[in-house]
C-alpha cells in the first residue's frame, strides 16, 4: 500500500477551558487593564520620550547622522575631491566641483561639495568609500528641518562646521 | 400637553442628541488615549486651546476640522449613483443615531399629572425599534461597498453583510430570551424589573439573572457595531479598508462617527438590558424618591472626596517629568481646572443641601432623582464604552471563517437552548 506521506500536525488547545475562549479573553483583559491603570496612576512613568523637550539619549557613535567633512591638523579641508563618494552614492546626492590646491599640502580640493539631504538615503556608503577619512556621519544630528528646499542642501562650509558628537575628534590626528 | 411637559420633552430630546453626538469626540479621544496607555505610550496629548489640553480631547475637534476642510474626492469610475454613494455613509450614521433615541435615561417623571418618558422617542416597544433601526446601518455599508466599484470594498461589504446575518440571529434569539424573562419589550419596564433583587441580596440585573444571554447578546452587539475582534468588514490587513476604501473627507468621517455612535448605542442597550439601566444597584426609583434626603447626604459626603481625589490625581499626572524644562502651561491648566471643579462642587453641594430638606413628594425631589439617574446612566455608559475600547485593544481580529463558525455553530445553538430553558422556567414559575 503506497499511501502518500501525510504528516498530522497536532492540534493544541482542545481542552474545554481553552475552547470556551472566555477565560482567555478575561486573562487578556486583565493584562491590558493592568497596563492601563498602572500607566494612568503615574503617567510620567510611561517610557515615551517627550520629544522635542526630551531628546534621545541612546544615539551611539555608530549612528549615521548628518554628514560632516573632516579637517586636517591645520584646520583645512581633508577632502581631496577624488569623487569616490559621489561615484559610490546610490542616491546620487553628492555634487562636487574640484579645484587645484596651491598651498603645498595637497594637489586637489573641493571648491563645491554639496549634499542634498532630500535625496540622501543615509546609507553611509560615502563614508565607506572615502580613502582619506574625509567624510563622516558621526555628528549625531538626526533631525534635519527647513522651510525651503535650499535649506536641505548642505554646502561645503556647513559640512565643515559640523562636529563629532561622540568624544574626542580623532579625524585630524 | 402643558408648557412644562413640552419643555421637559424638548430637554430630553436635546440631551439624547448631545449624549450621542458629543460622545463621538470623547470616544475617539478615549480610544486613542486608552490604546496608548495599554501599549505603554501616551497617545495624543499636545493639542490645546490657550494652553488647555483637557488631557488631549482637543485633538478630536482638530481632527474634525481637518476632515471638514479636506477635498471631496470621488473616484472617477463612479459615474452613476453618485448620490447613493454620498447617502450611504449617512444611512449608517443616521441609523446608529436613531437607534440611540429609544434608550431611557431616567425613570418616568410626572409633570402636572402627565407621565413623561425620559426617552427622546417616547415609545414602549424600544427593543423592537433598536433591532429594526440598528440593523439598517448595514445598508449603508453594503451600498458604500457596492457603489465603490472596487473589489476590496465589495468584499468588505459582503463580509459585513454576511457577518450581520449570522449574528443578528443570535442577537435576536438572545433578546427573545430576555423578553421572556422580563415579560415586556419596553426598555423602561425592563429597567423596572431589574430594580428588584434576586436570591435576597443580588440586584436583579439581567447579567446576573441570564448570564448566558448576556454573553450572547454582548458578543452579537460587538459584531453589530463592527468592532474588533469582529471588524472583518474593515479588515485593513487583508482588504485595505473594506467598504470605505474609496471614501474620503466627511463621507469617511460619517462612517467613522457612525461606528462610534453604534458603539455608544450598543453600550446603552447592554446597560439597559443587562446592567440595570439608569438604576443604582439595590435602589429602585421609589426608594430613591422616598429617601432622597438620606441619599443627598451621602452624595454631599462622597462628592468632595471624589473631587479631591481627582484633583490630587491631576496634580500628580498633569505634569511633565522633572527633567523637562518647560511644562507647556500644564501647572496653569491644573490650577484653573481645580478651581473650576471646586467651585462646581460647592454649587452642587449647596443645591443638594437644599434638596435634602425638601419633602419626598415635591417637584424638586423628582427632578433631582431624574438628574441623579441620568448621571448614573452616563457613568455606566462610559464604563461600557471603555470596556468596548479595552476589548478592541486586547483581542486580535477573528479570521473570517472563525467569525462564521462562532456565530452559526456556537452562539445560535446556545441562544436556542437558552430560550428553551428560559421558557420552561418562566412557564414553571407562572403556573
Amino acid at each position: 500500500m503506497n499511501r502518500p506521506k501525510i504528516k498530522t500536525v497536532p492540534r493544541y488547545n482542545k481542552e474545554t477551558k481553552e475552547r470556551l475562549y472566555l477565560p482567555a479573553i478575561f486573562a487578556g483583559l486583565k493584562i491590558t487593564a493592568k497596563h492601563l491603570f498602572t500607566n494612568l496612576s503615574d503617567i510620567n512613568a510611561v517610557e515615551t520620550l517627550e520629544y522635542p523637550e526630551e531628546q534621545p539619549t541612546d544615539i551611539t557613535p555608530r549612528y549615521r547622522g548628518l554628514h560632516r567633512l573632516t579637517k586636517r591638523e591645520d584646520g583645512s579641508v581633508r577632502c581631496v575631491a577624488c569623487f569616490m563618494c559621489a561615484t559610490n552614492c546610490p542616491a546620487q546626492c553628492i555634487h562636487i566641483v574640484a579645484t587645484e590646491r596651491n598651498d603645498g599640502i595637497d594637489e586637489k580640493m573641493p571648491a563645491v561639495f554639496t549634499i542634498d539631504t532630500l535625496e540622501c538615503v543615509f546609507c553611509g556608503y560615502c563614508v565607506e568609500a572615502c580613502p582619506c577619512d574625509a567624510i563622516r556621519m558621526d555628528t549625531g544630528i538626526f533631525s534635519v528641518t527647513g522651510k525651503r528646499r535650499e535649506d536641505f542642501l548642505l554646502d561645503r562650509d556647513r559640512l565643515l562646521s559640523h562636529h563629532n558628537a561622540f568624544g574626542e575628534d580623532t579625524s585630524d590626528a | 400637553m402643558s408648557t412644562p411637559a413640552i419643555l421637559v420633552t424638548l430637554a430630553v430630546i436635546v440631551l439624547a442628541a448631545l449624549l450621542a453626538l458629543l460622545m463621538i469626540p470623547v470616544l475617539v479621544w478615549l480610544e486613542r488615549r486608552v490604546c496608548g496607555l495599554i501599549q505603554d505610550r501616551l497617545g495624543p496629548n499636545r493639542t490645546n486651546v490657550f494652553g488647555f489640553r483637557l488631557g488631549g480631547v482637543v485633538q478630536s475637534f482638530a481632527d474634525v476640522l481637518k476632515l471638514v476642510f479636506k477635498e471631496e474626492y470621488y473616484p472617477g469610475h463612479i459615474s452613476r449613483g453618485r448620490w447613493l454613494f454620498i447617502i450611504a455613509p449617512m444611512i449608517t450614521f443616521a441609523s446608529a443615531l436613531l437607534a440611540f433615541m429609544v434608550i431611557p435615561f431616567a425613570d418616568d417623571v410626572v409633570v402636572y399629572g402627565e407621565k413623561l418618558r425620559i426617552q427622546a422617542l417616547p415609545i414602549d416597544y424600544g427593543i423592537l425599534w433598536y433591532l429594526a433601526i440598528g440593523s439598517v446601518g448595514i445598508m449603508g455599508m453594503i451600498l458604500g461597498g457596492w457603489l465603490s466599484h472596487n473589489k476590496y470594498s465589495l468584499l468588505g461589504a459582503l463580509r459585513g453583510a454576511s457577518q450581520l446575518v449570522s449574528y443578528e440571529l443570535a442577537l435576536g434569539l438572545g433578546v427573545v430570551s430576555m423578553i421572556l424573562t422580563y415579560g415586556t419589550i419596553d426598555f423602561n419596564a425592563m429597567v423596572h424589573w431589574q430594580s428588584d433583587m434576586v436570591l435576597g441580596f443580588l440586584p436583579a440585573w439581567g447579567a446576573l439573572v441570564q448570564p448566558l444571554a448576556a454573553v450572547i447578546v454582548i458578543v452579537a452587539l460587538f459584531v453589530e457595531t463592527n468592532r474588533a475582534p469582529f471588524s472583518v468588514a474593515e479588515g485593513e490587513s487583508e482588504i485595505v479598508a473594506g467598504y470605505f476604501t474609496e471614501y474620503s473627507a466627511m463621507k469617511f468621517a460619517m462612517y467613522f462617527m457612525g461606528e462610534y455612535i453604534a458603539m455608544n448605542t450598543a453600550s446603552a442597550v447592554i446597560i439597559t438590558m443587562f446592567f440595570g439601566g439608569y438604576q443604582l444597584p439595590w435602589i429602585s426609583t421609589e426608594t430613591l424618591r422616598e429617601h432622597f434626603g438620606a441619599i443627598a447626604w451621602v452624595l454631599i459626603v462622597v462628592l468632595p472626596v471624589a473631587v479631591a481625589l481627582f484633583i490630587r490625581w491631576m496634580k500628580r499626572n498633569n505634569t511633565v517629568r522633572p527633567t523637562v524644562a518647560t511644562d507647556g502651561g500644564r501647572n496653569f491648566e491644573t490650577k484653573i481646572l481645580s478651581r473650576v471643579l471646586i467651585a462646581m462642587t460647592v454649587v452642587i453641594e449647596l443645591i443638594l443641601l437644599i434638596l435634602s430638606f425638601l419633602p419626598a413628594d415635591s417637584v424638586g425631589t423628582s427632578f433631582a432623582v431624574t438628574l441623579l439617574q441620568i448621571a448614573v446612566f452616563v457613568a455606566k455608559l462610559m464604563v461600557f464604552n471603555i470596556f468596548f475600547i479595552v476589548v478592541r485593544w486586547t483581542l486580535p481580529r477573528f479570521r473570517y471563517d472563525q467569525v462564521q463558525t462562532l456565530g452559526w455553530r456556537y452562539l445560535l445553538p446556545l441562544s436556542l437552548l437558552n430560550i428553551f430553558v428560559t421558557a420552561i422556567i418562566v412557564v414553571g414559575v407562572a403556573s
